[in-house]
């Protein structure tokens, strides 16, 4: 839908990009009916979505609940089938893999979870956990093989190596992660997608499995597509910054210059609504404060997504014509129509906005706190 | 003089069969009206077990309170039960983290408020209704009269949260007690309901005690922030004091584990090692001991008291071995 | 709320005593730590022993009548020291045919029982591990089933298959195959849309792997729980279509529900013999209940963390 010319369509990768994804679009059906289903509308989760990854490199994915960025991770690796759009993989068309093709294909591609507890069967041991994958993939010849790879896998991830005996419940939610991360490292992968790795982690726990993931990454070569809603963590393990709202990228930018410059109206609200830990900055601190809520993704705002919560709506364009995510920097995409007014601050942010058809939305105001 | 005033409070659950667990220990803070307090910690450092103390949440059987509260002069923890009830709601009201199962799933949000209303400032039906919609209104939820009819499930996270501080605020408590009130929201409706709380401190001189894990929602908004570890304080200061120069290992270590926005990317994060677990009891020592990189042999011998700092002026510290000001320098940068 | 709170403190500060070993084992420590699961477990204990090894247990043969003791038509001897629970109306010693009734129960409600489980695991297994159409059908299918009232079913299954002990396991075991099945299709649909089956998904495990070596095992533990409480339903089944002379058995088999029937006539004269096969029934099928329902406890996900 959103799939903008300017892009090579199809197949066009870099030689340099391991992940290609064209025009991607996971829309769930909503059904209704007694006896007989009817399809009555969709939940666009994602729709639309154009990105590529750079070997080596690792793409964050930010947005806030119900944005989608998920249900894209899952949808690049086949976990959720998308809806149309192309995937490719290291020059793999991923969505024409059938059966067994896509079962091998997915030792290249792996993915990290949320809640290290929920990913790991509780009935399976750390090695049978970790000799799955092994065992799937005909991994070396039988028993002594399988035992060293778990050994060199808990010893990667800084697990004691009598962890293999252990069950998930035992360990400690860093611990966990660690065995889910073994697991994902288990056949060697090219891709990792982390889905909110730290976010069910303590805080003290969260830098520990940061730097994991970053070592790893050093030593290993890994690509990364790393989620997750916190644009703090998100940006420090960052390379390239995907902003998701409502199933769609709004920016995309190099990390270093998104917190100096964002570009978005709905990034440059998310930029100031994060707290930052030092009571000097937070004094000095613009909040934009964005009001109302997310609009349902199965019922999404005609032209721009962000029009009914953005302070800098305009009166033209915002309302009926959806923007394309365009490059109006080298590297820095946006999907907005008055990007460049805003950022040479020909755009403010309006004091008061009313919009009397969107009663749900209520009035964007600016605070200086 | 401070509105609650809380002395060496402690808290230990017994079980049949199992051992003591001693929660919460030597809990002394104090908030005054208009103040906001900050209590921080990790999981099951306690902050949340000491905020249901004070509320007089806790079951009766099982859970010993020692110490005392004391709220504008009375004493809370040997208050009777009808006494308590007639204060909760009123004078103390509590924000919880999940607003879904605060909120009754089965009665509208307008019933919700107008009962509070009714109950503890002795309105009538037609007044209750109309100062909730005006309730509603204030803590940002456009058309109230149509949101009143609504159940819970019909809101938004953001918006079920905010009809949660819509409720607390029913009463004009002098006291709001917030448990992670944006834990479970995005950061855009997390500005939101801060900004609210802040008004709210502001506008009407609540004391606020705010409950979090975050340390980025303590620097916006604490006039003084209590770090907690394993039950105990084991830091005290104003946010200025304490963001500027932390003298715990604990603290340090969680500022120094959190990337910032605002900071450079690329340099490597300084976790604190171990887990929140790996404690031991403070009879022992220091129950960070096992995780602190300043520690030393005393810390394993015997507990440290929390003492005025001599170094940095209004600052509490619990530490035989806090990190020296200058050496904060490579700490913090 | 403040109990959730309290009671993850309390799990936080124990977890450290209470590592080591795997999911069934820890369901065990708390499940011996529960007074209700040793109450249900002791008299669950009584009952098999007793079932078990009646032979060594009764002081009479079950048929042997002793018909000195009875002093004219209509007379029924209470306890004594030789016989101490009495003699029934033909002589017979009451407390060796109680014990040997045990047996007879026993029998019946673990063989229906585990007719019952194998069915509903074997239709649920297809149902949640399958879905799509064959989904659809054994669901369908297990609606009817479910759609009569269990004990009319029970009896119509019996009188069709005849007068016999196999009839009355095979209709209680038929009964509750679709409680059974339902309940792990459930479970099984709600076990594959886990983050570990994604994350075996993920891995390139086959589909078959998936729901064989991960989906059915997580699923099992309440169809287990189920199990023991249908034992103790299944004892009481037993014994109603017993009372209805839906047995068929050999007359001079003790049974408890055909011992209630049998003795029914006597209820004004001799109450003590519809007494003892009755809260014999009672007692067992508690025993069940209880362990089952502290099972049930024990094995709850949500007091593990």
């Amino acid at each position: 839908m959103s799939t903008e010319k300017q892009q090579p369509a199809g197949n066009g990768r870099d030689a340099e990009n391991l992940l290609s994804v064209r025009g991607l679009q996971v829309h769930f059906p909503i059904k209704k009916g007694i006896l007989v289903d009817r399809v009555v509308g969709h939940v666009k989760a994602v729709d639309g979505v154009d990105l590529d990854v750079a070997k080596g490199t690792t793409y964050g994915l930010v947005g806030e609940s119900g944005c989608g960025k998920s249900t894209l991770g899952r949808a690049i690796l086949r976990l959720i089938e998308p809806t149309a759009g192309t995937i490719s993989f290291d020059g793999v068309d991923v969505r024409a893999q059938r059966g067994e093709d896509m079962r091998r294909l997915r030792r290249r591609m792996q993915m990290v979870f949320q809640d290290p507890l929920a990913s790991l069967d509780p009935r399976q041991s750390v090695e049978s956990v970790l000799t799955e994958p092994l065992r799937t993939h005909g991994y070396g010849n039988g028993k002594a093989d399988h035992a060293k790879r778990v050994r060199e896998l808990l010893d990667v991830v800084g697990l004691p190596a009598n962890a293999a005996g252990r069950y998930p419940h035992e360990f400690s939610g860093g611990q966990r992660q660690r065995v889910g991360i073994a697991r994902a490292l288990a056949l060697s992968p090219d891709l990792i997608i982390a889905d909110e790795p730290v976010s069910a982690l303590d805080v003290s726990i969260q830098a520990q499995i940061v730097n994991l993931l970053e070592e790893l990454q050093e030593q290993l070569g890994l690509t990364y597509i790393v989620v997750a809603h916190d644009l703090a963590v998100v940006r420090h393990v960052s390379d390239t910054i995907g902003v998701m709202y409502l199933g769609a990228l709004v920016e995309e930018s190099p990390s270093d210059d998104l917190y100096a410059e964002p570009l978005h109206p709905y990034t440059i609200a998310l930029m100031s609504a994060i707290p930052i830990p030092d009571p000097k900055v937070e004094e000095r601190r613009e909040r934009i404060l964005l009001t109302g809520d997310l609009p349902s993704p199965a019922n999404t705002p005609p032209g721009c997504r962000f029009h009914t919560r953005c302070p800098f709506r305009q009166p033209k364009r915002c309302a009926d014509e959806l923007p394309a995510l365009r490059e109006i920097r080298p590297g820095r995409k946006v999907a907005c129509h008055y990007a460049e007014d805003i950022a040479a601050g020909h755009i403010r942010p309006a004091e008061s906005v009313h919009d009397p058809a969107a009663t749900e939305v209520g009035t964007p105001t600016v605070v200086a706190s | 003089m401070s509105l609650l005033d809380v002395r060496d409070l402690s808290i230990v659950f017994s079980r049949r069969g199992r051992r003591d667990v001693r929660a919460v220990d030597e809990v002394t803070f104090s908030v005054a009206a208009g103040e906001t307090v900050g209590l921080v910690g990790e999981s099951g450092c306690g902050k949340s077990v000491t905020s249901l103390a004070i509320m007089g949440l806790l079951p009766k059987r099982g859970a010993a309170v020692g110490g005392s509260i004391k709220f504008d002069g009375t004493e809370l923890t040997s208050l009777p039960a009808d006494k308590m009830r007639g204060l909760r709601g009123r004078d103390i009201a509590m924000v919880f983290q999940d607003p879904m199962t605060s909120l009754n799933p089965v009665i509208p949000i307008g019933l919700q408020v107008t009962e509070v209303l009714r109950r503890h400032r002795d309105m009538d039906a037609a007044a209750a209704s109309k100062e909730a919609a005006s309730l509603l209104e204030r803590v940002g939820i456009p058309d109230p009269a149509r949101r009143l009819k609504e159940y819970p499930h019909q809101l938004s996270g953001g918006m079920r949260q905010r009809a949660l501080i819509a409720m607390a605020l029913a009463c004009k408590p002098r006291l709001l007690i917030a448990d992670e009130p944006t834990t479970a929201l995005d950061v855009t409706i997390q500005a939101q309901i801060l900004e609210l709380l802040k008004e709210l401190v502001v506008d009407s001189g609540t004391a606020l005690v705010m409950i979090t894990h975050d340390l980025g929602v303590v620097a916006g908004m604490c006039d003084s922030v209590h770090v907690m570890y394993s039950g105990r304080i084991v830091e005290r200061a104003s946010r200025w004091e304490l963001f500027e120069a932390p003298r715990h290992p604990y603290t340090a270590g969680l500022l120094a584990s959190v990337p910032r926005l605002d900071q450079a990317r690329g340099e490597k994060l300084e976790p604190i090692p171990g887990s929140p677990r790996d404690t031991i009891p403070w009879t022992q020592g220091c129950a960070f001991a096992p995780r602190c990189r300043n520690r030393i042999e005393s810390c394993t011998q015997g507990a440290p008291e929390l003492v005025a700092d001599k170094l940095r002026p209004d600052h509490d510290l619990r530490c035989f071995n806090p990190i020296d000001v200058a050496e904060q320098e490579a700490v913090t940068l | 709320m403040s109990l959730q709170v309290a009671e993850s403190a309390i799990q936080q500060a124990e977890h450290a005593d209470e590592a080591g070993g795997g999911l069934w084992r820890e369901a065990f420590r708390r499940l011996v730590r529960k007074p209700a699961a040793i109450i249900g477990a002791i008299f669950v204990a009584i009952f098999v022993i007793v079932a078990v090894f009646a032979p060594l247990i009764a002081p009479y043969s079950p048929t042997a009548t002793d018909l000195s003791q009875i002093k004219g038509p209509g007379h029924i001897p209470g306890p004594s020291s030789t016989h101490w629970l009495g003699l029934d109306d033909l002589g017979r010693d009451v407390f060796s045919r109680m014990i040997y009734g045990a047996r007879q129960s026993l029998v019946v409600g673990v063989v229906s029982m585990a007719f019952g489980m194998v069915g509903g695991i074997i239709l649920g297994l297809l149902a949640g591990g399958l879905g799509g159409w064959v989904d659809a059908t054994i669901m369908r299918f297990v609606d009817m089933m479910l759609a009569i009232p269990g004990l009319l079913f029970a009896i119509g299954i019996a009188a069709m298959l005849g007068q016999s002990l196999v009839s009355v396991m095979i209709a209680i075991g038929v009964v509750n195959i679709p409680v059974f099945a339902r309940l792990l299709r459930g479970q099984m649909l709600a076990q594959r849309e886990a983050d570990y089956a994604l994350a075996a998904k993920s891995l390139g495990v086959k589909r078959s792997r998936i729901i064989l070596g991960h989906v059915f095992p997580n699923s099992l533990s309440p169809v287990i729980v189920q199990g023991t409480l249908t034992l103790a339903t299944a004892i009481i089944e037993a014994a109603g279509l017993a009372f209805l002379g839906l047995s068929g058995a050999d007359p001079a088999i003790p049974e408890w529900g055909r011992m209630l029937a049998d003795t029914q006539k006597f209820l004004t004269s001799a109450p003590q013999l519809v007494f003892y096969p009755g809260i014999a029934i009672v007692l067992s099928a508690l025993g069940f209940t209880l362990l089952g329902e502290s099972l049930r406890e024990a094995l709850d996900p949500k007091n593990r963390r």
